[in-house]
């Protein structure tokens, strides 16, 4: 009787001493889960102190001609966020538990699917019983690129469909220096994809930049800079008006248009990133957002770069794109500084602008 | 849990009437397996407003494993919609607790 309460004493310390050593081991680490969905991609990211474990998407692609929509792309998500999730743990191979914080996308974006994937990460914060912390895409963007390229402290070009900013980290703030004045360049470049029926698959951007290598006729479109501002609506009207016509009457091709929109947009970009720079003094760019992935806008910014004896960081599209794992590492940066969202706080935000954040995690 | 039981719920349950021009969709009572999930289904579907200005309100409510809402809105339309997308909602939650659950114990 004596014998068999000693042993199972013995038996019960050691539990206790090697589930002490594995919490010590997890303490060191912190590891953040992201979702994002804040447009037609639905992603989930598991990142442990920069390294990401995991980061599976699905893209929501919408037929030729067509866009996608709020409460279209939101059943998209809601048919497959759940999976996702499964995906990214299994990818990680870690278990909730070892999950120590859940993120979210807070803003900007569509309303209906910022909500279908926050309400997912608060049902899993609450069953995992894990703080939550919403997060603004843009600085997921910011983070995401700093952490894979090293950028130390770069010259933010942002162009993704949603959004066209040139920004510069100053005084605890992501400031934006210049930015779109009307549409951003990636819808811009979507909806002139639709006005001539190029696919959605895998996004029109990409199949813009292909048919655009074989364009050789630079057809005349409005530059439209404003200061540090761009504008992209008028450019958008004008290619919308005479793009039938002129492949009607054989004057150019689908191919030159492609290639005269993406030579157009794309200097104007770089226009007003040089100009940031010179303003801040600095010596690197980092391109984020989906439309940084473009080859072309990525060789017209090392062009200028180069001019100037600075340096051009960018992402492939694992990164570029929307995608979890940014949502997780700016969720890192702001769970280490010691932030994190309440629940009744957790409300989405369709508008949210990059400069609202205040960053608690840079000097 | 059943979904379908929920609608029908909404549905036979719930009462339309017209009161100071309001229309007013009284309560949707959703009974969950426990307390716990209740509680959390009301975390996870309380925080975000209608997307509206005005025209619609929604009241989120748990007691012990009774889930409540109640809806006052101005149009049928708008009433509508609401109470579709909280359906769709409550579902994701539904089903998010039976894949990934059952909630950790404190």
């Amino acid at each position: 009787m004596v014998n068999k309460s000693v042993k199972t004493r013995s038996c019960s310390v050691a539990t206790v001493s090697l589930s002490i050593m594995t919490k010590k081991g997890d303490d060191n680490m912190t590891v953040v889960i992201g979702f994002e969905g804040s447009a037609n991609k639905i992603g989930v990211g598991i990142v442990r102190d920069g390294e990401v474990l995991a980061n599976p998407r699905r893209t929501y692609i919408t037929p030729p001609g067509q866009g996608f929509l709020p409460s279209e792309t939101s059943k998209h998500h809601r048919g497959v966020i759940l999976t996702v999730l499964r995906e990214a743990l299994q990818q990680a191979a870690l278990k909730p538990a070892d999950i120590d914080c859940v993120a979210y996308t807070k803003g900007p974006g569509m309303g209906a699917p910022l909500v279908t994937v926050a309400i997912v990460a608060r049902t899993v914060a609450q069953l995992w019983r894990k703080p939550l912390l919403g997060v603004n895409h843009c600085i997921g963007h910011i983070e995401m690129g700093r952490l894979i390229t090293h950028a130390n402290n770069p010259t933010v070009l942002y162009v993704s469909g949603g959004n066209t900013q040139v920004i510069a980290y100053s005084e605890k703030r992501y400031r934006i220096f210049g930015e779109t004045i009307d549409i951003a360049v990636g819808n811009c470049l979507d909806r002139f994809a639709r006005v001539i029926k190029i696919s959605n698959d895998p996004s029109p951007g990409y199949n813009i930049e292909q048919m655009a290598k074989k364009g050789s006729q630079y057809v005349e479109l409005p530059y439209t800079v404003k200061g540090m501002d761009v504008s992209f609506s008028g450019i958008l009207s004008y290619i919308e008006e005479v793009a039938h016509k002129m492949l009607g009457s054989g004057q150019c091709t689908a191919e030159d248009l492609c290639f005269s929109l993406q030579e157009t947009l794309f200097a104007m970009l770089v226009e007003i990133t040089e100009r940031a720079m010179a303003h801040c003094s600095s010596q690197e760019v980092l391109i984020v957002g989906g439309v940084g992935c473009n080859l072309r806008l990525q060789e017209m910014m090392r062009i200028m770069c180069m001019e100037r004896g600075a340096k051009v960081f960018a992402t492939d599209e694992r990164f570029c794109v929307d995608n979890g794992a940014m949502i997780a590492q700016a969720g890192w940066e702001m769970f280490r500084a010691g932030q994190l969202t309440d629940l009744a706080d957790s409300w989405i935000t369709q508008r949210y602008r990059t400069d609202e954040v205040e960053v608690t995690w840079r000097d | 849990m059943e979904l379908r039981n929920i609608e029908m719920a909404a549905r036979g349950g719930g009462e339309d009437c017209k009161k100071e021009d309001k229309l007013e969709f009284r309560v949707l009572h959703v009974p969950l397996p426990s307390e716990r999930e209740a509680s959390i289904a009301l975390g996870s579907l309380a925080p975000d407003r209608e997307p509206r200005k005005g025209g619609i309100t929604k009241e989120l409510s748990a007691l012990g494993n009774v889930l409540s809402v109640r809806w006052t809105a101005d149009e049928a339309r708008i009433l509508r919609v609401s109470v579709g997308s909280f359906l769709d909602n409550l579902a994701l939650v539904l089903e998010t607790m039976e894949q990934f659950g059952p909630s950790v114990p404190l």
